[in-house]
């Protein structure tokens, strides 16, 4: 085609006034390996927001911490904890409520460690810890891959204060089955330790969790390190009532349920109110605001680059009047000059984009080494050179376009 | 001359309106961009303490049981147990010494129309207040007599006294916390120490509000009010409040205060020899290197700063390059449709020297511009930051210094970039250009 026949004068064109090309080029550059890496954060950032709680309708929850009772005996506060609950399932809306320990994303809870046998002196892993005083497989939603729930006899009311008690069964996720026992096809039946040496205390697994994020939802397979078990603790440092409220009417039933308890309690009460939908919020926030940022440096990238190729290509326009004028008078047509632009622009875009991806590379390098992210897939860098070179065509069209309806005429009279 | 060139520059912005305002939005995005991702790391990272942070201590020492324990391997937990401290209080090594730990109490405010609330504040001893340099606006720290009797007192922060007693002095007054009287000895002066350094609790935890109230120490132990941060357990632990009191649990945090940077040798030596001393009732048999941070060195180990912090700085820099390099482009485009200009002015006898100052000074009016446009850009995007979280609040607000580094920046960058186009600028051959015209 003519095309490989214009390539070579345009580039010995483009040798003779090298600075613009250059700057384009460096702009193109710079601004690819910005955007592939910052697409690429955003990327793991919005997997990372987007993962599953385990927890079923989510917005319908709520927890609630309440304190500031009269210090009280092991029986009464059982009973105090009872009547909480037995108050709360009388508002109208509520579908359920149990006192649990924590909350998945809530920030707040206990981890402790978990080994496999007494002997072995380290633990092997540290587990979230959900001690629940009735099934929350209702409450919660929760999808058992194998085994069972845990039976009514099977609860147990702890004082923490004085009693080494503990419950003799436990239900996991399928993340810390895998943590503990890898490769193992069921491991119902198995018996953990929790703590380690002579003192640990045996617990058997009945039930495997599909999933159960932890308190703190991390990253990676330890976000959903979990375990449930079946206990009514007084004594707790660590405790609230989880609550799912009627599908739309969680808000309402919220302010209801605060009100009740006040007016049950003879001493002031200090109530904390926290919805799932607030805890998740709060978990991601960061993540979110990253991710929003980037794309927000991501849109004014590509704006600076293309106002950078316009006022580039504009500027040749101006200075090549006379040549486009000389070129028209010779028989050039107007779709002659549109390509010789555009194809100018594109060759300044492809070397611009073959240093942005090695700039890319190394931008990545350093982020991997020095900030812990992960190697750059290389579909990241193919994206962002297709963007640019689209983003260089379009930039250069106005310029470009404007360049073919100079008439020779006006454009050699002026000499 | 100098003003000459100034005003025009100020006429010459009015030439090309559409490509002047180009490259001044360019420069103030990308200005705006950077100022306020070093605006937060430069909060983050600042020294809280700058009159005493390298005499502030804070030791790392592992107490964990030795078995399951690899050498080398890092601490379970960057705190003390209340067992070490208490130690070291009495030791009295040092000038000062405070051991603390952050709680939650409930309040019942004596007028009646506010309700019972939950706060949060401190559990430590007097030397705390004395040790942080902390503002009192009434009233002072409790004695140390309080802290041997595990009185019931308190020094409250500025919010919760304003909450519960409006600007009069309520010291003297009782205040009912947890059931309890505790008589309020001293009020303090907002005092937000940025970052938050004395308490770690996590990094979100860092950059908080004021503490509502201070208890000491021993009070909070003699009514059993547990921790509100993390605690960090190894080994086995009886249950009950005795029971943690003397387990290897750590929830405290020890901070001791020395009279000169150079002493930190003879805090060294009085750790391990602690250290050797307790092996000899059974502990510390880890045998872990004792451990020493002053406040910059701990904020640099407990990653105060965040890797996103550092990754948005590292962004907006990368950005600003681009700006730059655009403006570069764009001031090339702007000048070069002078070349009569220059011509014509060369030909009446401006040295080379002359239209180089003429042109750098039109870039500088560009960054001036840009300058502008980033503080008011920054300041929106500030804002915007700060409504993500309350942490936020209190990390993104610019200060004086900041400002004049906006605008040097800015000023610099556009200097930077016109440098090229201008000494373009300065090429111009008179005579070719007359010629031509």
């Amino acid at each position: 085609m003519k095309l490989n026949f214009e390539i070579r004068p345009i580039f010995s064109a483009l040798l003779r006034s090298k600075t613009g090309a250059i700057l384009v080029a460096l702009q193109v550059a710079i601004s690819l390996a910005i955007l592939a890496n910052a697409v690429y954060i955003v990327q793991l950032r919005m997997e990372v927001v987007s993962r599953p709680s385990g927890v079923a309708e989510e917005n319908d929850l709520f927890s609630i911490n309440v304190s500031n009772r009269k210090p009280a005996e092991h029986a009464e506060q059982i009973a105090t904890q009872k009547h909480d609950e037995a108050i709360i399932r009388g508002v109208s809306g509520v579908q359920d409520v149990t006192r649990v320990s924590q909350t998945p994303l809530s920030w707040s809870g206990s981890s402790t460690g978990v080994s496999l046998d007494r002997k072995q002196a380290a633990t092997s892993s540290s587990v979230s810890m959900y001690v629940v005083s009735q099934s929350v497989m209702k409450l919660w939603g929760l999808k058992l891959a194998d085994g069972r729930d845990f039976n009514q006899g099977e609860f147990r009311e702890i004082d923490a204060n004085t009693s080494k008690d503990f419950p003799d069964v436990v239900i996991i996720t399928k993340a810390t089955a895998e943590k503990l026992f890898p490769g193992q096809a069921s491991v119902v039946g198995k018996n953990i330790y929790f703590g380690s040496g002579d003192d640990a205390k045996e617990t058997r697994i009945i039930g495997v969790l599909d999933r159960l994020q932890t308190h703190g939802a991390q990253i990676g397979a330890k976000g959903e390190i979990s375990v449930v078990l079946p206990t009514r603790m007084s004594n707790d440092p660590y405790s609230k009532y989880s609550v799912r409220a009627e599908p739309g009417q969680r808000d309402r039933v919220m302010k209801d349920v605060e009100v009740t308890l006040r007016k049950a309690s003879a001493t002031p009460l200090i109530i904390n109110m926290r919805s799932m939908e607030n805890d998740r919020t709060r978990r991601y926030r960061a993540d979110n605001g990253l991710a929003w940022m980037l794309i927000a440096v991501c849109v004014l990238l590509l704006l600076v680059t293309a106002s950078g190729i316009v006022g580039i290509s504009s500027l040749w326009v101006t200075q090549r009047r006379k040549h486009i004028g000389v070129r028209r008078a010779l028989g050039a047509r107007r779709i002659d000059i549109l390509r010789y632009f555009i194809t100018e622009n594109f060759m300044i875009t492809t070397f611009g984009i073959a240093c942005g991806v090695a700039l890319a590379i190394g931008l990545n390098q350093l982020l991997v080494s020095k900030l812990e992210l992960t190697k750059l897939p290389i579909a990241y860098l193919l994206g962002a050179s297709v963007i640019f070179w689209i983003l260089g065509i379009i930039a250069v069209v106005g310029p470009a376009a404007r360049a073919a309806s100079i008439s020779p005429a006006t454009a050699t009279r002026s000499t | 001359m100098f003003r000459y060139y100034f005003l025009l520059g100020i006429r010459s912005l009015r030439r090309n309106p559409a490509l002047t305002a180009l490259m001044v939005l360019t420069l103030a995005v990308g200005v705006a961009a950077s100022i306020s991702t070093l605006t937060i790391l430069h909060v983050m990272s600042g020294d809280p303490i700058p009159q005493k942070s390298d005499r502030l201590f804070m030791p790392l020492m592992d107490n964990g049981p030795l078995k399951g324990y690899t050498p080398g391997e890092q601490p379970n937990d960057i705190q003390m147990s209340y067992r070490d401290a208490i130690n070291h209080l009495s030791a009295k090594f040092g000038e000062r010494r405070a051991a603390l730990y952050g709680i939650l109490m409930a309040i019942e405010p004596a007028r009646k129309d506010l309700p019972a609330i939950e706060s949060e504040g401190v559990a430590t001893n007097k030397d705390f207040f004395a040790m942080f340099d902390t503002p009192f606006v009434h009233g002072q720290a409790w004695t140390e007599n309080d802290d041997t009797k595990a009185a019931d007192v308190v020094v409250l922060g500025n919010k919760l006294a304003e909450k519960l007693y409006g600007k009069t002095n309520p010291v003297g007054q009782y205040l009912t916390m947890i059931g309890h009287q505790f008589q309020i000895v001293g009020v303090l002066a907002p005092w937000e120490p940025s970052p938050r350094f004395y308490r770690f609790a996590g990094r979100n935890a860092t950059f908080g509000e004021q503490e509502d109230f201070f208890i000491p120490l021993a009070s909070a132990i003699r009514h059993e009010i547990t921790h509100a941060g993390g605690m960090g357990c190894t080994g086995d632990t009886e249950p009950g409040w005795q029971g943690r009191l003397n387990s290897e649990c750590t929830w405290i945090t020890f901070w001791f205060e020395l009279k000169t940077a150079s002493l930190r040798q003879e805090l060294q030596s009085y750790l391990d020899n602690y250290a050797a001393d307790q092996r000899k009732l059974g502990r510390y048999m880890r045998q872990a290197k004792n451990k020493l941070f002053n406040v910059m060195e701990w904020m640099e180990e407990t990653k105060v700063v965040g890797n996103d912090n550092k990754l948005s700085a590292w962004l907006a820099f990368g950005f600003l390059m681009l700006c730059l390099v655009n403006t570069v482009g764009l001031l090339l485009a702007k000048f070069s449709v002078r070349a009569s200009e220059v011509g014509v002015r060369r030909a009446l006898g401006a040295s080379r020297k002359e239209i180089f100052n003429q042109f750098l000074i039109e870039s500088s009016v560009i960054g001036l511009a840009g300058g502008v446009a980033g503080l008011i850009l920054a300041f929106g995007a500030l804002a915007l930051i700060a409504m993500q979280s309350k942490q936020l609040t209190v990390v993104a607000h610019m200060d004086w210094q900041m400002l004049t580094i906006t605008f040097v920046m800015s000023v610099t960058a556009a200097i930077v970039a016109g440098l090229f186009p201008t000494w373009r600028a300065c090429q111009v051959t008179p005579a070719i250009q007359l010629k031509s015209q």
